[in-house]
């Protein structure tokens, strides 16, 4: 199911069943007391926090530890999201390079919430950009989904990744405010 | 721990391997430009036994190794040792369409 909602300036993008829930962004990280939430200070703190949540999941059989494997790419790609794809200049240029270990920007906020309840994983990187477009996020799933054709420069994979790796995915964007992508992933069994 | 990439080059029962290790994200890139400059064909095997977590900067490093080596070079180029979340990421990705996978050799 691919639902959009317009709410002031924002836009919200849900993209899987709903399964009973309200796609918002309550509906679809239910606020607990077992959340945890971290500020990300720079890119140098990615591993730790990968680490953090795979120590979390655990990895006791191979359901535990597909799951664990799961997780540890959605934070990555996330991560690389809001550290390098989201800070952009007013005509679009990234401002910083991928391949090279940057800090905060003194105003610039990332922060990462997650929770895991022995069945799901839930996951949500905010940045303080609000850079990502809707139709950047339709075209980038597109694109992913349609060229048969292994492109090494086709942008957007990082997020079409998230679309099908996670159970379901939601973007919602305040222009120039704010991105918060997150989802949900399931413990399931592993096909052999 | 994380660990950083890194590769072996090795001749495997007469056939070229490079044996992949370690986390393949945008970090690898030099390491991926050495790899392919080393290569002598007129085969390889990409052994990814000992590979962690691939992002998608490291599955475009890939995807560009596989498109210089396949049809720059035309080598034939194959992959074995991949693990079940990477084997999701390369079929999404279009990798084994490039290059064939087969069995690891058992030791």
């Amino acid at each position: 199911m691919m639902h959009t909602n317009q709410h002031e300036a924002a836009t919200m993008i849900f993209i899987g069943p709903t399964g009973g829930m309200k796609p918002d962004l309550n509906g679809l990280f239910p606020d607990s007391s077992d959340t945890l939430v971290r500020q990300v200070c720079c890119s140098a703190d990615k591993p730790a926090l990968i680490e953090e949540v795979v120590a979390l999941i655990g990895d006791e059989d191979d359901p535990h530890a597909l799951l664990a494997q799961k997780a540890a790419l959605m934070v990555d790609e996330m991560l690389e999201n809001a550290l390098y794809a989201a800070p952009r200049t007013a005509d679009g240029t990234a401002l910083f390079p991928q391949r090279e270990p940057r800090s905060l920007l003194p105003d610039e906020r990332i922060t990462v919430r997650y929770r895991y309840d022995d069945s799901h994983l839930f996951l949500e990187v905010r940045d303080s950009w609000g850079s990502l477009t809707q139709g950047q996020v339709f075209s980038h799933l597109a694109v992913n989904t349609q060229e048969a054709e292994p492109d090494p420069d086709r942008t957007g994979r990082g997020l079409f990744f998230m679309w099908r790796l996670f159970d379901h995915l939601y973007v919602r964007i305040y222009p120039g405010k704010e991105t918060v992508v997150g989802g949900s992933l399931l413990l399931q069994p592993v096909a052999r | 721990m994380e660990q950083h990439f890194s590769y072996d080059l090795a001749k495997d029962a007469g056939q070229e391997v490079a044996f992949l290790s370690g986390t393949i994200d945008s970090q690898a890139e030099p390491s991926f430009g050495e790899l392919q400059k080393q290569v002598s064909g007129p085969s390889l095997i990409l052994d990814f036994s000992d590979v962690g977590r691939i992002n998608s900067m490291g599955i475009a490093l890939i995807l560009r190794c596989l498109k210089h080596l396949t049809r720059e070079r035309d080598l034939q180029v194959q992959i074995r040792g991949v693990s079940q979340i990477n084997g999701m990421l390369f079929k999404m990705s279009g990798i084994f369409l490039m290059a064939k996978e087969v069995p690891t050799r058992k030791t």
